[in-house]
């Protein structure tokens, strides 16, 4: 439970608001690199924190980032014409460049010095892993680049999509945190995804469905561990990271990729749901690119020509009441992601945690915003940078690994829970 | 035809959710498994909660010398009590420890609790300052009896998540 105040802090991300300060305080993915192609190549409308957005890519191939909106009667730069090193509106010529700076107003003398008394706001948009990254937050604390594993890998290592998710941001990471869900939502997958089957630690996950849980705090936000029995009285350990402020990472399977989230408010009531695959030391193979693409694993399939899912609330998310019936899916709808998402969405645009009735196994949940709501405060207060903008807090790792019984899993695994370069997850 | 998913889903039929309460307050009883924790408990029961017990358990030698009738669980206002009755008024158990390995009633604690089908929260205080081997004996204590165990680096988590259960 959250009282509202609370509840309003952590899901209100717009300007000015203190979660939009928190946000504001790290890189955060605006696009993916594919939606800008090649230079001068047409804008792509983004709303990214409540603030309407327009993304272009100039003749020199520098991207820009900038209100979408023309300083002259509010036209939608997404008419614009992408040429000659900057965007030009349609409606009267006004030409801006990829710092919002204003170039040239038509109607004005260009020696009368107009122009460059426009600017429009604008944001750093960089390139990093096939992902645009933009910092909205103050000039003077912006960090460098961030180091995200699956961002620095070889891209033939590599691969993300993006869904548009139609709820707040908040109630989407908790799903990526509350690991108690899977032996219900998401148990009919782990023997059928071509992304999970097959590990040893599958076995593990359905001879033991009664998980138990530890959540222990790390630099930049938490470890979620789930227990479950191995060989010998040890414990077969299932480690989630989570990074402030909505990076998570779910522990790996066999030799597969490791994968996870990001989750970007687009407005209070939306958000992009990023979903990464990587592997640390290899390339990933055509069949799992292939697998990724048609939606598998995290991952989902869309409609054609935008990033909504092809199954969504529309259509009732094409639930298959026969599939539920018969124990194919546990909830009817097809989708590792797809089933975290339907019900998520259920919840409504943003969910009422004060009605909640939170039990044990949600301390992952419960750590998260409390951690968050700290974070908040000291950075509203007294300005301390939040966890999660320190590169070092991004250098982690999710892992899967058996340990004794009495051993702590951030001790036993304290190796495997840093990103290190050529050395392959932990994984069972 | 707009989906019922859809239509649901949208702020303005938020307002027609129910708005009756839709739980009862669960009773809570919060154990101090020894004497790192002791301090951390009694600030807590000082608090205004909606249905709490607030116990300290007493350190004998072993476990073994502990049994649910033998009066080693005391409130924490100094009242003898027993745990088979402090179990079957709780809905939930919250065993709080220091690092260390001294929280010795766990076990008796948590068989109880096993006995009468009555979840157990183990949470490590002070945990932040501790080494590696103090809280590995204490989690080898918890462990078997907690279906879920917490290290917070602050102590103040205890409270809020307290308030997130509703105790």
């Amino acid at each position: 439970m959250l009282r509202k105040e609370q509840n309003d802090l952590l899901t209100q991300t717009g300007p000015g608001t203190p979660g939009g300060r928190l946000f504001r305080s790290y890189w955060i993915p605006a696009l993916l690199a594919d939606e800008l192609p090649e230079n001068d190549c047409p804008p792509v409308r983004v709303k990214l924190l409540s603030e309407r957005l327009i993304a272009f890519r100039d003749t020199n191939g520098r991207y820009g980032l900038m209100d979408e909106f023309c300083a002259h009667r509010g036209v939608s730069l997404w008419f614009g014409r992408n040429e000659e090193c900057g965007l030009r509106c349609p409606y009267h010529g006004w030409k801006y460049d990829v710092t919002g700076q204003c170039l040239e107003v038509p109607s004005e003398p260009e020696e009368s010095g107009f122009a460059k008394k426009i600017k429009l706001k604008s944001y750093p948009l960089a390139e990093r892993g096939g992902v645009l990254w933009t910092y909205m937050g103050d000039p003077a604390t912006q960090p460098p680049l961030p180091e995200w594993e699956f961002v620095m890998v070889p891209p033939t290592h590599t691969y993300t999509s993006k869904r548009l998710q139609e709820s707040n941001w908040l109630q989407a990471m908790e799903g990526g945190i509350d690991s108690s869900h899977v032996s219900f939502l998401h148990r009919g997958d782990l023997n059928s995804d071509p992304l999970f089957k097959g590990a040893k630690g599958n076995q593990y996950n359905l001879s033991d469905a009664r998980p138990v849980f530890e959540v222990v705090e790390s630099p930049g936000g938490l470890y979620i561990g789930a227990r479950r029995n191995a060989e010998e009285g040890k414990y077969y350990w299932r480690i989630t990271q989570w990074v402030m402020p909505s990076f998570t990472m779910i522990a790996p399977r066999g030799n597969h990729s490791v994968h996870g989230h990001f989750w970007i408010p687009i407005d209070d009531e939306t958000c992009w749901a990023w979903s990464y695959d990587y592997h640390p030391i290899r390339a990933l193979t055509d069949a799992e690119l292939t697998a990724m693409r048609a939606g598998k694993g995290i991952h989902v399939a869309l409609e054609p020509g935008s990033y909504r899912p092809l199954a969504n609330k529309d259509n009732d998310y094409l639930i298959d009441r026969a599939a539920q019936k018969a124990g194919r899916t546990f909830s009817g709808v097809e989708g590792i992601g797809m089933q975290d998402a339907s019900l998520q969405e259920s919840m409504g645009p943003v969910v009422d945690r004060t009605k909640e009735n939170l039990v044990s196994t949600d301390n992952g949940i419960i750590m998260a915003r409390h951690r968050l709501l700290r974070a908040v405060k000291a950075l509203i207060d007294k300005n301390v940078t939040p966890p999660g903008v320190d590169l070092e807090h991004q250098k982690v790792r999710s892992a899967a690994v058996v340990l004794p019984p009495d051993q702590p899993f951030k001790e036993g695994a304290r190796e495997a829970l840093i990103a290190r370069p050529d050395v392959a997850p932990a994984s069972v | 035809m707009q989906s019922e998913s859809a239509r649901m889903s949208t702020t303005a039929e938020l307002r027609f959710r129910v708005q009756a309460p839709n739980a009862r307050a669960r009773a809570t009883a919060v154990v101090s498994l020894d004497a790192a924790s002791e301090a951390f408990v009694r600030q807590l029961a000082a608090r205004t909660w909606n249905q709490a017990r607030f116990l300290k358990a007493a350190a004998p030698a072993s476990a073994g010398a502990m049994d649910a009738e033998d009066g080693w669980l005391w409130t924490i206002d100094g009242e003898r009590t027993s745990i088979a009755d402090e179990v079957t008024r709780a809905d939930q158990v919250i065993m709080v420890a220091g690092p260390g390995g001294h929280a010795v009633a766990v076990t008796a604690i948590g068989r109880e609790c096993s006995r009468q089908r009555v979840t157990t929260t183990g949470l490590i205080v002070g945990a932040a300052e501790a080494s590696d081997v103090e809280i590995s004996r204490t989690l080898a204590q918890l462990r078997p009896w907690s279906l879920m165990v917490v290290m917070a680096n602050t102590d103040e988590y205890i409270g809020d998540m307290m308030v997130a259960l509703r105790v």
